[in-house]
């Protein structure tokens, strides 16, 4: 009981903030009926963020799958030369949101650009529109890299060793053996790691604060951004209150998809 | 054929995922003249510290990395004692609305902490703990996920042990400290770790209830030394340099804990 004491009361305090959330803007809500929603829906600016963070999860999503799962194929095995590759894959952990924003922002700064001249390429990356998205999209895909990596490759190798020797025996090799056994046998954690790329992709608004604030022309404007200018800089309660609580249902439902997978894990 | 296509991909794929380090680093050794040359450079034109000596220089910015350092580690202390001391209760003690109180908790890991962040903001601002550590690591400190992981392991620890240790007359405190807590080790020490990375990185908060220079963390003080205004883009990508390397040099040593950490957190 004493250990109940000792540890609730810090609890109920984390606690109180995200659950005075709910029930205050129970009662906002409780008062406008669904004007704040149909507000919200028919503003131009919050339709605009919805198109742009789709915009956003349509490029992210794929790209940072497609990249995880090929690094944690190509690196499944143990072995010295791995091992090397493995600790190459974790180091954007190290870098912090927004130093890697302020090392973007340089690589990408301006016609003479480092990556226009590798590439030999001209864009004003953070000036324009298309550009300043794609830009987004790569630095999403380093954000979120070394975590969906790790995870992936610890999949792998916890893989049950007597499914694929027995493959191996029968005859089965290279591509066939991973696309037939060892990628199956990864499903779920590789659901998860989609799921949960999903709704950070879906809630991005740091790494937008940081590296275009939304800009150029409002075309970097995701949801939760959109949320953060209302809330903090213009006070319009209605906006945020609503648009919270659309983003708690639609990350129930994400996480009730991943929760079910993850039982099977 | 096929062994070097799958190599091939392998060094193209690190060479992308490294590349930001590298520019990093060697941008941190730029002159200001490096900066604005007609063709992009790659690598410094001398090797020079004076980057590194503004960086360390400048009046906050090791204010702001030791800030960093107290909230992470405030941060993981206190998740880890809280996970502990509830994880026990939910497991080895009876009381009233166990269930009730567990679902409450355990249905936080439904809430997005960024969609709480105006609403955490103001009761932050209510109690009068902007601008201060507290402020920083209050909202952090409970994770669902950490009570989750920590209850799974002592589950399966023996209750005959904590039977037999109430009757040799060892108060609660006294089982966890000295049985539990040896036992089940990993598992205190993957929150831990967790914790103080995703504290040490986490930037919107740190901005958003953190107004005074001094108490800034590091992740909010580096986008404002105010180098860059100056021109000093060198002296920003030593200050850049200066708080990855460390993190860098941890994950050679502890990569393997450090993705066991990752990976039981999930899995669990």
């Amino acid at each position: 009981m004493l250990a109940l004491l000792f540890s609730f009361i810090p609890l109920a305090k984390s606690f109180i903030g995200s659950f005075l959330t709910i029930s205050q803007s129970g009662k906002v809500l409780g008062f406008a009926g669904i004007s704040n929603y149909a507000t919200l829906l028919s503003n131009q600016a919050f339709l605009s963020s919805v198109l742009n963070t789709l915009r956003f999860v349509i490029f992210f999503l794929p790209l940072n799958t497609f990249l995880t799962l090929l690094a944690a194929a190509l690196t499944r095995k143990k072995h010295r030369a791995n091992a090397v590759f493995e600790f190459i894959f974790l180091t954007p952990l190290a870098f912090s949101l927004s130093a890697l924003a302020l090392v973007f922002k340089e690589l990408f700064r301006g016609r003479v650009s480092v990556i226009n001249r590798l590439f030999g390429l001209s864009f004003q990356w953070l000036d324009e529109p298309g550009p300043a998205m794609a830009v987004l999209v790569i630095f999403g895909v380093f954000l979120d890299f070394a975590l969906d990596y790790i995870l992936l490759v610890s999949a792998f190798r916890s893989t049950d060793r007597s499914i694929i020797e027995a493959a191996e025996i029968d005859g089965a090799a290279g591509c066939r053996l991973f696309f037939q056994i060892e990628l199956p046998s990864i499903r779920n954690m590789f659901l998860i790691t989609v799921f949960m790329a999903l709704k950070d992709a879906v809630l991005i608004s740091a790494p937008v604060m940081v590296l275009t604030e939304g800009g150029p022309f409002r075309s970097t404007e995701t949801v939760m951004y959109y949320y953060y200018l209302e809330a903090f800089r213009s006070g319009n309660r209605a906006a945020e209150t609503t648009i919270a609580v659309m983003m708690v249902l639609f990350s129930i439902a994400v996480m009730s998809l991943t929760s079910r997978r993850r039982r099977d894990v | 054929m096929y062994k070097t296509a799958r190599s091939a991909i392998t060094i193209i794929l690190a060479a992308i995922i490294i590349f930001p380090l590298i520019y990093t680093v060697s941008a941190s050794f730029f002159s200001p003249e490096d900066f604005t040359a007609a063709e992009a450079k790659l690598l410094p034109s001398s090797l020079s510290l004076r980057n590194y000596m503004l960086s360390l220089n400048h009046g906050y910015f090791s204010r702001y990395i030791l800030n960093s350092f107290i909230t992470a580690s405030m941060t993981a202390l206190t998740r880890c004692l809280v996970s502990i001391l509830s994880a026990f209760a939910f497991t080895h003690l009876d009381f009233k609305g166990k269930k009730a109180i567990l679902i409450a908790l355990l249905s936080t890991l439904f809430i997005p902490p960024d969609a709480m962040l105006y609403e955490n903001y103001i009761t932050t601002a209510r109690l009068g703990l902007l601008d201060s550590y507290l402020g920083i690591v209050l909202p952090s400190v409970f994770s669902a996920s950490a009570l989750l992981m920590t209850m799974g392991t002592y589950l399966s620890s023996d209750k005959d042990i904590y039977d037999a240790a109430r009757i040799d007359g060892a108060g609660d405190i006294k089982y966890i400290s000295s049985i539990l807590l040896p036992l089940t080790s990993p598992v205190t020490i993957t929150i831990f770790i967790q914790a103080f990375i995703a504290s040490f990185n986490s930037y919107l908060w740190p901005l958003l209830v953190t107004t005074r220079p001094r108490m800034r963390t590091v992740q909010v003080g580096i986008t404002m030394l105010g180098f860059a205004e100056s021109g000093e883009y060198g002296a920003q990508f030593a200050s850049i340099a200066i708080i990855t390397v460390p993190f860098l040099l941890l994950l050679l040593l502890g990569r393997k804990m450090i993705m066991k950490a990752i990976s039981g957190g999930i899995s669990e």
